[in-house]
């Protein structure tokens, strides 16, 4: 089984979570990692290296909210450890289909699957919906 | 009597490069280098990568430490377009006292931490950081709290500590 970690500004990671879990199902092996106003880097980094050590060597896919910013500055670095694996723009399509897909996946094959449906999850409805 | 030079922006903050800030600077002010001043990144290419990824295209972003710095800002001639950004109000003395000399300093951001205060939204200070600023201000620099233009800004003899 792959861990899954979301890291955020703010509760989003926690609420993420939660909101996938209505649809795919309390799941184990999910964590967070949040940033709130006050933080340093310092501090968020004490967090997300807190949230490693419970997984420390295991599979582990991160989803980060944005493409920049100190949750992504911060997190990147985790990449420099073996089996993990990072992606940014976390929605709730990306979550949802980690945790239903992540059993006896290839952890990089899962990342970059992940990240197509992150791609794919962004639709303008009125142009697509006029055409019919 | 040496020239201060007009640099594009002189930064404190200790998220450093956070891409939507950055974003929001771009479009007042333009901007096509960043400079880091900051031993711990100059040592850790890793990092630089990180910045430099989420960086906005045709921003060169590069980091050095602060004795590198010195030697390099020192031989910038048009630096309009250049932002040296820091992460403590010490290596902004450091490198004033080393001539990189400035009309104004952007306080963007500074964490809470141990002994420090909140002064103004996401930036805190401690006694020291305060007095190291306050050196500055008597040398004349004009020092403003303000993460991004547009926003809610305030000058640093109106906080308290």
């Amino acid at each position: 089984m792959i861990n899954i970690v979301v890291v955020s500004h703010g509760n989003l990671a926690a609420e993420l979570i939660k909101s996938a879990e209505m649809i795919a199902g309390e799941s184990q092996g999910v964590y967070f990692a949040t940033l709130h106003p006050g933080d340093t880097p310092e501090s968020f980094e004490e967090k997300i290296d807190t949230t490693m050590a419970k997984i420390e060597g295991q599979k582990t896919l991160i989803l980060i909210d944005l493409f920049s910013g100190t949750p992504y500055n911060i997190t990147a670095k985790q990449l420099l450890k073996d089996n993990v694996e990072c992606i940014t723009g976390a929605n709730l399509p990306m979550l949802i289909e980690a945790m239903i897909s992540r059993e006896d996946a290839d952890l990089s094959e899962l990342a970059e699957s992940i990240s197509q449906v992150g791609i794919n999850s962004v639709k303008n409805l009125k142009p697509m919906l006029r055409k019919r | 009597m040496v020239q201060i030079k007009n640099w594009g922006l002189v930064r404190i903050d200790d998220r450093l490069i956070h891409g939507q800030v950055i974003a929001v600077w771009f479009r007042y002010k333009r901007f096509d280098r960043i400079v880091i001043v900051d031993d711990g990144i100059a040592a850790d290419p890793f990092m630089v990568e990180v910045l430099r990824l989420a960086a906005p295209p045709g921003l060169e972003v590069e980091a050095h430490s602060l004795q590198e710095s010195i030697g390099l800002l020192n031989e910038i001639n048009d630096p309009q377009y250049l932002m040296i950004l820091m992460k403590s109000p010490f290596t902004a003395k450091r490198l004033y006292e080393a001539g990189i000399t400035y009309n104004a300093l952007n306080i963007g951001g500074i964490g809470m931490g141990p002994g420090r205060k909140n002064v103004f939204k996401n930036s805190a200070l401690s006694k020291e950081e305060y007095q190291v600023l306050k050196d500055l201000q008597q040398e004349g620099v004009k020092i403003t709290f303000l993460s991004v233009p547009g926003e809610k800004s305030k000058e640093f003899e109106e906080i308290r500590i």
